[in-house]
């Protein structure tokens, strides 16, 4: 990541912020602290040394979700607040202020690879040396093995050998908490497997992973040794070339839940669309902010870890814009996890496909 | 924190008294939502009034509360206000900072009581077309929630997506689409409130009650001296079926002024009527050029309706020599109508940038216009004076001035010269020295030339419904503030 941009977060921190609406976390806590411009004076008067680094001022500037919501009607093209408030973290770490409640979460990453823990189980399966990898991202191993097994499922029933490999985090949690050299050590440790696995294409089941992966890598100078592709694209390009085929769906209509930043940075909103739109009897409900426009679930930036308080009043208000009685699905193992909430039945895409695919 | 400066601190509430009142308050609201962290205070210090920002890149504030308290209902800001009332602590109401005058300043120090937990739809009844909304609801959330359900509030103040319901009320907003469905006094019906004393009363939503003064209404426009807006009763709208775009150019500004004043008069009511002076009209619309000033209209409704009115407009502004530019202004207008990214960049190239919006009648709208222009550029340091009418009626229009200046060091000077003008020429020219944005710390120094007699009226219910006047003290020019001359 770059150095902080005074210009670009002055720009911010003077403006009133049309974007007030579309931050989740100023939404959901009515915290002045947390408004875009409110993070943005901070890190502003942090740079100026206006302002001296503690626990509460790490605190209010890591109330970020990342999940780009400011940028839909900011008029500073060129500010990424989310970016800047990254890069204004990175910097907290030399001066010694700490987020204690993420410390568990990165010793974690350092011992075990995981912001989850010791993992109950190996992810490592498959047919060693296979073509394809198949990355499933530490969220989705500790939490929903359910479409790790759907993934898998699709791949035999589309007839492809893959692997999977004892996966360490894609590093993104620890430099969502400030820790790029512990981030840069998981990548490096990533990238040893990747070259090990003898695999030209990995799958990624995490939209963070994917970004992380082809975004920051080549930021930090690593260089992947195959290339990767996310597993919506992947597996419509399976059912495109009739390698999967899906049968009547089990359910009249679904709701799709645009992952934040898979829609905004990635641009993904199409991929999804298409899968759902290729399963039989089965109608799409849009939510009341949808594609580009999408409302993160409170999963971003590892905030069910961090302020997991927030995240479920966010994922709440997030659940009010969805049809009632109906399904969710999404693209993201945490969006899945923040919206379970009310009795709300959510899957991942992997899982609705691998339901209604006989081959 | 412990070095910022303040420069407007009036004083400070002992510290004894305030943990007596936080060890209170607790119970009332929770933990959770009562703070004194140093993050907190800094951050609800302030609005968008342009001197907080000059003296926000300079390192200091305008002053500094004691507290944060998010009450999350009326039952709550009523204990909150008893408690501090018994205690005598100042109480700022805080919504989304969005105002333009430092009328959320905390000039001694006390309580922000912060809204925006406040953000609940209570009912909408469709009957009636009526809706009860919290005070602390975003604005743009406000109109998503009614879109959903097919209505429209029928009110786009620029500041839609960074303000609150409540804030609203508290300032008398004016929408983009007033001249279709009013300023939020003519949209609101019945409004709940909270004195200082915690006493709650709330209106009747009935249309048009002949019962004598409407307690509750004395509350807009009341900017948190008199107690707390908490809900409202508002106006809504089906969606319109239909709309009509049009843009015209003008010779000059006094034929486009007779113009909007004949189709008004003739009892079209688009909803957007914009009148740009030509340096306007080249700034927001290049390809129209600098030389003419231009009109956009938005027409919204049922069909013939619509139809109708924009064919009177357009019969209308045919006699006075206008030319027809298309729609596409108004659709590029529509798509940047929230913009207001110049004044941060600006501000960093050490310019200051502000809008100054009064309101006047037909005879001398033209005039006020000529005045205040002539009087801002005559100070010096300023680089340009524009202004357009936005809001029109059948007895006046409200004009828009927007002026730039780069005045060296003293920006804080320069702001207050630009203001001592313009208020100076509005005044003298017979325009009431506020439209929409209100009156603020700042414009507080001209409510007795505004007002006359009627500011002791006005002196005299603050004093009868706050006698320890801890509501927002130093504000709508009620009280002198030695700190802050004009």
């Amino acid at each position: 990541m770059g150095k902080v941009n005074m210009e670009e977060l002055l720009n911010c921190a003077l403006c009133p912020n049309i974007c007030r609406c579309e931050c989740p976390v100023l939404q959901a806590t009515g915290r002045e602290a947390v408004a875009p411009a409110g993070k943005a004076r901070l890190a502003a008067m942090l740079q100026k040394e206006q302002l001296g680094w503690d626990e509460e001022v790490l605190d209010a500037v890591s109330h970020c979700l990342s999940c780009r919501g400011c940028t839909i009607h900011c008029p500073f093209a060129e500010l990424s607040l989310c970016d800047e408030l990254l890069n204004t973290r990175l910097v907290a770490k030399a001066s010694g202020a700490r987020l204690l409640q993420v410390e568990p979460y990165l010793a974690n990453l350092r011992n075990y690879g995981s912001p989850y823990g010791q993992k109950s189980e190996t992810a490592a399966c498959g047919e060693k040396g296979a073509e394809i990898l198949y990355y499933a991202g530490c969220t989705s191993l500790a939490n929903n093995p359910a479409s790790i097994e759907a993934a898998r499922s699709l791949f035999n029933k589309a007839g492809l050998s893959y692997q999977m490999i004892e996966e360490d985090c894609c590093g993104y949690p620890a430099e969502i908490w400030g820790d790029e050299e512990l981030a840069r050590q998981l990548a490096a440790e990533n990238l040893r497997k990747m070259k090990e696995s003898g695999a030209s294409t990995m799958v990624t089941g995490c939209p963070e992973c994917w970004l992380t992966f082809t975004g920051h890598y080549p930021e930090w100078g690593l260089e992947l040794p195959l290339e990767i592709i996310d597993a919506s694209t992947y597996f419509l390009s399976l059912l495109e070339e009739g390698h999967l085929k899906p049968g009547q769906a089990d359910m009249k209509e679904v709701s799709y839940h645009d992952p934040c930043i898979w829609a905004r940075a990635a641009q993904k909103t199409a991929e999804p669309r298409e899968i759902i739109g290729r399963i039989p009897g089965l109608e799409l409900l849009e939510a009341n902010s949808c594609g580009e426009k999408t409302r993160c679930c409170g999963g971003g930036a590892m905030f069910q870890l961090s302020y997991p308080d927030t995240a479920a009043a966010i994922a709440r208000r997030r659940l009010g814009e969805f049809a009632e009685n109906t399904a969710i699905v999404t693209a993201c193992p945490f969006c899945r996890e923040g919206l379970l909430q009310e009795n709300r039945q959510v899957l991942e895409l992997v899982e609705l496909l691998d339901r209604t695919c006989q081959k | 924190m412990g070095h910022m400066k303040t420069i407007l601190q009036q004083g400070k509430v002992k510290q004894a008294v305030i943990d007596k009142f936080v060890d209170k308050a607790t119970g009332i609201v929770g933990a959770d939502n009562i703070s004194s962290g140093e993050i907190d205070l800094l951050s609800t210090c302030r609005d968008y009034w342009p001197v907080s920002s000059i003296w926000m890149l300079e390192g200091s504030v305008p002053a500094l509360p004691q507290l944060v308290v998010w009450p999350q209902s009326t039952e709550e800001v009523s204990q909150i206000l008893a408690l501090a009332n018994e205690k005598k602590i100042p109480v700022v109401p805080y919504g989304e900072g969005s105002g333009a005058l430092g009328g959320a300043v905390p000039l001694q120090g006390g309580i922000m009581l912060d809204l925006k937990k406040m953000n609940r739809v209570r009912k909408l009844d469709a009957l009636n077309q009526l809706i009860t909304v919290e005070c602390g609801m975003n604005g743009a959330l406000y109109e998503e929630y009614l879109n959903r359900g097919g209505y429209t509030g029928g009110h786009f103040p620029q500041s839609l997506r960074c303000s609150t319901v409540g804030g609203w009320l508290a300032c008398r907003a004016a929408g983009q689409f007033s001249t279709r469905y009013g300023k939020i006094e003519d949209i609101v019906v019945s409004l709940e409130a909270v004195l200082a004393n915690g006493t709650i009363f709330r209106g009747r939503s009935v249309p048009r009650a002949a019962t004598g003064p409407r307690a509750d209404l004395l509350m807009v426009g009341s900017e948190g001296v008199l107690g707390v807006i908490t809900a409202a009763d508002l106006c809504i709208w089906p969606l319109p079926e239909k709309r009509h775009y049009a843009t015209y150019t003008f010779d000059n500004l006094a034929d486009g002024l007779e113009a909007i004043r004949k189709f008004i008069r003739a009892g079209t009511r688009p909803a957007v009527v914009r009148l740009y002076d030509a340096q306007e009209t080249g700034n927001h619309f290049p390809e129209l050029g600098d030389e003419r000033p231009g009109l956009i209209l938005l027409f919204e409704g049922a069909e013939p309706i619509v139809k109708a009115e924009a064919g009177v407009v357009n019969q209308i502004v045919s006699g006075h020599c206008a030319v027809d530019a298309g729609p596409d202004f108004v659709e590029h207008w529509l798509e940047t109508r929230f913009n207001v990214s110049a004044a941060s960049r600006l501000l960093q190239k050490d310019a200051v940038l502000d809008t100054i919006e009064v309101t006047t009648n037909w005879h001398n709208a033209y005039v006020v216009y000529q005045a205040m222009q002539k009087a801002l550029l005559g100070v010096e340091g300023t680089m340009m004076a524009s202004g357009h009418w936005s809001h029109v009626y059948p007895e006046g229009a409200a004009l828009y001035m927007t002026v730039v200046g780069f005045p060296g060091e003293d920006k804080v000077g320069y702001y207050k010269k630009i203001w001592r003008v313009a208020m100076e020429a509005c005044l003298a020219e017979g325009a009431a020295i506020s439209h929409h944005h209100g009156i603020g710390l700042h414009r507080g120094a001209w409510m007795e030339q505004e007002h006359g007699q009627g500011l002791e009226v006005l002196k005299k219910v603050k004093a009868a419904l706050d006698p320890n006047g801890i509501m927002n003290p130093g504000k709508l020019g009620l009280e002198e503030v030695q700190q802050w001359e004009k």
